[in-house]
């Protein structure tokens, strides 16, 4: 030990030790000098690997990744500008840069060793190099995209209602782009289901099955609603445990009949469960909720507890097919195990029937930023506890 | 002497230099070949001091390092990231090592005599018998059998729960409720005593429990607001404490306001008959107003703005309705049929006329921010200010602006930081797992309600069978027999001791678990040493709202005397009727915070790549990163149908029709002023009762908890008692100088407490800070407190039919210097609050 100790303390000393030939001012300017010209070259070299044509000069990047983009509107648009690859996958901060060049070493590597020489080869590896990407772009942000898309430069009075709904929360969220728009430039991998959410996955167990015209089935997850069967209209979506029944069916798409009420005033574009019942079944946007033909007016009364006059409505819709529940039970068991777990985090949680279901929106929206529950979960959790509190359930608490 | 001394201050610098230079050679050392070589041999040439281990953990008060030499925590340090660290800290070492420490499983002696038929009326003369833990288990599982078997789940409180220390696994109330409802059913609360008026008024108004919802962030007030209105609320001295690990984020925009305070870019209005702390602090404006009359003074502001047209009627138009009914009440047409002007209002709030229409004036010119405290909800008919502020706060018609409308939490746990947005680790089930059976499954509480408000559980003990009112819903007292606290400590939170004895003569079986004697477990049956939070591993959010960071809790040491950490204490108890498996899942400490801790890391990703959980739990912490500005209301201002508020009706309600319909007394259609129960400056029984005791959040503790720090309280003692707060002229009347042991006292009780003579405080008006330990010189009714405990002398009435909830800050008191009389052997008797039971052998 103490020669390892005497062997390091004599280096220290010489490498310590003033230059007895060289003056310090040379010695400066000719690392400079070195500096300068290393630097140059480097950026050079650098530069010119970040260009769409070194990218694609490798073959599976032609192929793939590179055709994929020519039909998307990233590629031609109606103002003629284009994002390259570099827009998109190179940072443009220097530091980060170089920590990405240094990664997509790697990725020479792979092509050298033929890792995704043909089309197979890459499809396998399609998700692997996807996730890649994404992680990427959630830990910056999106940075890139936001190179050219800047929440504080939108205007949300030009977006359509949904987008609008959307786009604005993920503004105040700060939400990376990602998030939501991933398959915009290249093809969505196959993915398996481990990213979503217990209720996506109840739903996606479901999908393919059959439907019955005439009968009844819940909605798990928040799903968009068309007013016609080609889809090309989007009017709104309905939150998860809605009851809808099938009139229709197409190859695609489901004819649906949902029976609500809204309050007739304003332009009645929440669509509830119960006569002045705040439970959400539906949320449409300013035309479709105007739109007569959509739907058919019933029976007019004023709430007596708020003053506000609601009406019954039946609207006639169209829903993409997909894993919807006939067992509401199923979706109440999920939502009961999830409060009782989920809630009682901070607190005991509160019996269900112990506030009625117009107090509990008041009650859940205080608490619910201290647990962990997407939007679809959370939407389900109060409406669970809407249809089990006091107005529905009167067994004593 | 000399000499040997010069000696070995010699060697001292030497060895210093030389284990120097070590440290130099082995840091380049361990940089070129590794820590394994080197790593023994500089062990052994370290000094004690070196040996001592540093370990980071967490607690309400923030994060800090202790270090651990001679299995003793010897000194703390905060944690480099809180840039705002509170003064108590030092107060932590105190918590560990005092003479309140619970030591061993107790048993009251009569009850250890005579079990659930003793003599309940000895309850608080603190003599105890030592018993095993086995012992202590088997009677309390007894216990539990018998109260199920004999009364049914309505015999049974379990539901009281308090503050408890910081830690997701460890939590105590979560470890009592799991395994007490493993065996079978009991009484819950509901509301807490913090924010019970207030929590349950405001989802009618504003749609949630605002006393907890995330608040504007503060940049977004610094840059926004032309004036900020501190309602009754002091953020500098509340924001040093937080639920989880506070960050002290928050004290950062109070240096911040500070600034434009003196730079006179913001105008900051202290509403409150005390210059309290955050005034001082920012040396803001002091708007004084005679305590309780909040609301005649913001019905005549009201009144002015509708006079000179200064209210926004298009906002009210578009997101509030009931407002004309409202200003039938203004301007006298409906119920006292008298108009609020100033007139009216000035002489029961004792603002002038005038500079209540100056008031009305100031917070509609431009963009004006409403910062309300809890302390005016915690009073009787305390439901009335919350909702009256938020009618202020709509006539002005900044709701969901940056900088504009109203917030009931911008001092507490850091609310208004911009949070991170991350996820913090779940907890410890705090209900049996699904599908699990209880051992007693009965649901009938014999006509009883299963929920009680949380500050009703003495009226139900007094009163079984009695209905009253609450939120719309009749409540049936069930009848308790039995009672358990973990981490809970009622005899601090609850009001009116005499009464609390009164009742607890009740009472059968009493169980506290604590790791310091409070006087919660002078007044029970059965008491069980839990470890403190420093004698456990855990995890924790580091900031509640914030989620600046994840926190591993390190221990520090191992559990002290006899104690033991709930998760243990609760694992044995239920092997009593054979679940400890089940109770535990099978899990150990570490297994279980591993758990929570890829729970959060699972929802954390991929936004934070937070590392495995081995190598997280070496570092101790895991930063989230800054957060991003939010305006509070702002998607309800944009968009209230979509966006619509949690009310019935989905807009701001000035007018309940729901409220109105349950036909309450003391809680109508719209905000209004009642009269108190007692009130001072000329209101109900200030003839007999002049001075108004205020009991408002300490300074120096957190509640009660740190009280029993014995050198940190006595850095605030006056003569060893609770600081009573006084104005000159108060104390000269008395003939009280600063530094005299005071008796306060009133018709329910009487204490003792230090003068503190302060002119922060006005006439007519003393501040006791809750949370001081109870110490009743005996068990009998009436007897004085020794210590200073406000709640020995309040009032215990529900706050309204509405919220029934604590009204605290309803209290007239007189004081007088104390002069011992014979009953005292003419001596101050000494306080009797510390230093755990008297042991009888």
């Amino acid at each position: 030990m103490k020669k390892i100790f005497a062997m390091i303390a004599r280096f220290w000393r010489v490498f310590n030790k003033p230059s007895k030939h060289i003056s310090l001012g040379i010695a400066t300017c000719v690392a400079f000098l070195a500096g300068v010209i290393f630097w140059g070259g480097f950026n050079t070299a650098l530069e010119a690997t970040n260009t769409e044509a070194f990218c694609i000069s490798c073959h599976s990047m032609r192929e793939n990744n590179y055709q994929e983009i020519q039909g998307t509107i990233h590629w031609s648009n109606r103002s003629g500008v284009r994002a390259t690859c570099p827009d998109c996958h190179v940072p443009h901060k220097w530091t980060d840069k170089i920590a990405a060049k240094a990664r997509a070493s790697k990725d020479v590597f792979g092509w050298l060793l033929g890792t995704v020489d043909t089309k197979e080869k890459f499809e396998e590896k399609r998700l692997e190099l996807a996730q890649n990407e994404w992680a990427r772009f959630k830990a910056n942000g999106s940075l890139e995209c936001r190179n050219c898309h800047d929440y504080k430069s939108m205007d949300f009075e030009k977006m359509s209602e949904r987008a609008r709904v959307q786009m604005r929360g993920a503004a105040e969220r700060d939400q990376s782009c990602l998030d939501c728009h991933k398959g915009i430039a290249h093809h969505l991998p196959e993915m398996d289901t481990t990213a979503i959410s217990q209720l996506g996955k109840m739903a996606q167990d479901l999908d393919g099955r059959s439907f019955d015209v005439g009968s009844e089935y819940y909605t798990l997850v928040q799903t968009p609603i068309y007013a016609t069967d080609d889809a090309t209209q989007d009017i709104g979506v309905l939150s998860p445990a809605t009851k809808f029944k099938v009139i229709g069916e197409e190859d695609k798409r489901l004819e649906i009949e949902l029976l609500t009420w809204h309050k007739a005033k304003g332009y009645g574009r929440v669509l509830y469960f119960d006569f002045a019942k705040n439970i959400v079944q539906a949320t449409l946007t300013k035309e479709a909720s105007q739109d007569e033909s959509l739907f058919v007016r019933g029976e007019q009364k004023e709430d007596d507890l708020t003053g506000l006059p609601w009406e019954q409505v039946t609207f006639t819709v169209w829903v993409d097919k997909r894993g919807f529940e006939d067992n509401l039970q199923n979706i109440w068991d999920y939502a009961q195990v999830t409060y009782h777990s989920t809630c009682s985090v901070c607190h005991a949680q509160p019996d269900e029937n112990h506030f009625d279901a117009n107090t509990w929106p008041g009650m859940f929206a205080g608490m619910q930023g201290f647990v962990n529950l997407d939007g679809d979960t959370s939407a389900l959790i109060l409406k669970y506890l809407q249809n089990h509190s006091s107005d529905y359930n009167k067994a004593a608490h | 002497m000399f000499n040997k001394d010069n000696k070995s201050n010699k060697e001292t610098v030497s060895v210093s230099r030389r284990s120097f230079l070590k440290g130099v050679m082995a840091t380049s050392a361990v940089a070129v070949i590794g820590p394994s070589l080197l790593a023994p041999k500089m062990a052994q040439a370290a000094t004690m001091a070196d040996r001592a281990e540093w370990k980071l953990t967490g607690s309400h008060w923030g994060a800090f390092r202790a270090k651990i030499h001679g299995g003793k925590v010897t000194e703390i340090k905060a944690f480099e990231v809180d840039k705002f660290p509170t003064d108590m800290l030092n107060g932590i070492q105190g918590i560990i090592y005092n003479p309140s420490r619970v030591r061993y499983p107790m048993v009251r002696l009569d009850y250890y005599l005579k079990r659930e038929k003793s003599d309940t009326t000895q309850r608080g003369d603190n003599r105890f018998v030592r018993v095993t833990w086995d012992q202590a288990l088997d009677m309390f599982y007894e216990e539990l059998e018998r109260v199920q078997q004999t009364y049914g789940p309505s015999g049974l409180h379990a539901g009281q729960t308090g503050w408890n220390s910081t830690g997701s696994f460890h939590n105590c109330a979560a470890h009592m409720s799991r395994a007490i409802a493993m065996h079978g059913n009991s009484v819950k609360k509901v509301g807490d005593y913090s924010t019970g008026a207030g929590q349950t008024i405001m989802p009618y108004v504003l749609g949630s429990t605002e006393v907890y919802a995330p608040g504007t962030s503060w940049p977004l007030i610094l840059d926004n607001s032309k004036t900020i209105i501190l309602w009754a609320t002091d953020p500098v001295k509340n924001l040093q404490v937080g639920w989880n690990c506070e960050t002290h984020d928050g004290m950062g925009y109070m240096y911040e306001l500070q600034k434009k305070v003196a730079d006179k870019q913001i105008r900051v209005i202290s509403v409150d008959p005390v210059k309290n702390k955050t005034q001082n602090f920012l040396g803001n404006e002091h708007r004084y107003i005679h305590p309780h009359t909040d609301v005649p003074f913001m019905l005549a502001v009201a009144h002015t703005m509708v006079k000179e047209n200064l209210h926004d009627q298009k906002f009210l138009d578009t997101y509030a309705l009931g407002f004309d009914k409202f200003l039938q009440y203004v301007q006298g047409e409906t119920e006292d049929k008298v108009e609020k002007t100033p007139e009216w209002a000035s002489p029961i709030c004792g603002v002038p006329a005038e500079e209540i229409r100056e008031f009305a004036r100031l917070i509609t010119n431009g963009r004006t921010q409403f910062l309300f405290g809890w302390s005016i909800q915690r009073q009787q008919h305390g439901e009335q200010p919350y909702w009256m502020g938020a009618v202020l706060a709509s006539m002005i018609g900044q709701i969901g602006l940056p900088g504009g409308g109203i917030s009931y939490g911008h001092h507490y746990s850091s609310i208004g930081v911009p949070s991170s947005g991350a996820a913090g680790p779940g907890a410890f089930p705090r209900n049996p797992d699904p599908g699990q059976k209880q051992r007693y499954d009965s649901s009938d509480y014999k006509g009883g309600s299963r929920t009680i408000p949380v500050a009703r559980f003495v009226d139900a003990i007094l009163e079984p069978g009695k209905v009253i009112n609450a939120n719309g819903a009749k409540i049936t007292f069930p009848a308790i027999k039995m009672m358990i606290f973990s981490g809970c400590n009622p005899w601090h939170h609850h009001q009116d001791r005499n009464r609390m004895k009164t009742a607890f003569h009740k009472l059968e079986t009493v169980v506290a678990i604590d790791y310091n004697w409070t006087a919660t477990c002078r007044f029970a049956d059965i008491v069980l040493p839990a470890c403190t939070q420093y004698e456990r591993n855990d995890l924790d959010i580091y900031g509640s709202y914030r989620a600046k960071g994840l926190l591993g809790m390190k221990k520090l040491v191992d559990p002290l005397f006899q104690s033991k950490t709930d998760f243990q204490i609760f694992t044995e108890l239920t092997g009593r009727w054979g679940v400890s498996k089940q109770y535990s899942q099978g899990k150990t400490e570490m297994q279980w915070l591993e758990e929570l801790y890829n729970e959060a890391r699972t929802a954390n990703q991929p936004k934070w790549d937070m590392p495995e959980f081995a190598e997280f739990w070496k570092e101790g912490y895991f930063p989230f990163g800054d957060g991003v500005n939010w305006t509070r209301h702002a998607d309800f201002r944009e968009d209230p149908e979509v966006h619509a508020l949690g009310t019935p009706s989905g807009f701001i309600e000035i007018y309940s029709r729901k409220i109105a319909r349950f036909n309450y007394k003391d809680c109508k259609g719209h905000p209004m002023w009642f009269e108190k129960a007692e009130r001072s400056h000329g209101g109900p029984k200030s003839d007999k009762f002049p001075v108004w005791m205020q009991s408002c959040h300490p300074n120096k503790r957190l509640h009660s908890q740190m009280c029993e720090s014995t050198t940190f309280r006595e850095t605030y003692t006056v003569q060893g008692r609770e600081p009573v707060y006084m104005n000159s002229k108060d104390a000269k009347k008395r003939g009280i100088k600063d530094g005299d042991i005071v008796r306060v006292f009133n018709d329910r009780g009487q204490l003792l407490a230090g003068a503190v003579v302060d002119d922060n405080y006005p006439e007519n008006v003393i501040r006791i800070e809750e949370g001081a330990w109870y110490g009743p010189i005996g068990a009998e009714i009436g007897s004085l407190d020794t210590y200073g405990d406000p709640n020995t002398v309040t009032l215990d009435v529900g706050s309204s039919e509405l919220a029934q909830a604590t009204s605290a800050n309803t209290c007239q008191v007189e004081f007088e210097k104390f002069k011992p009389g014979k009953e005292y052997g003419g001596k101050v008797p000494a306080v009797t609050s510390f230093g755990g039971p008297k042991e009888v052998i």
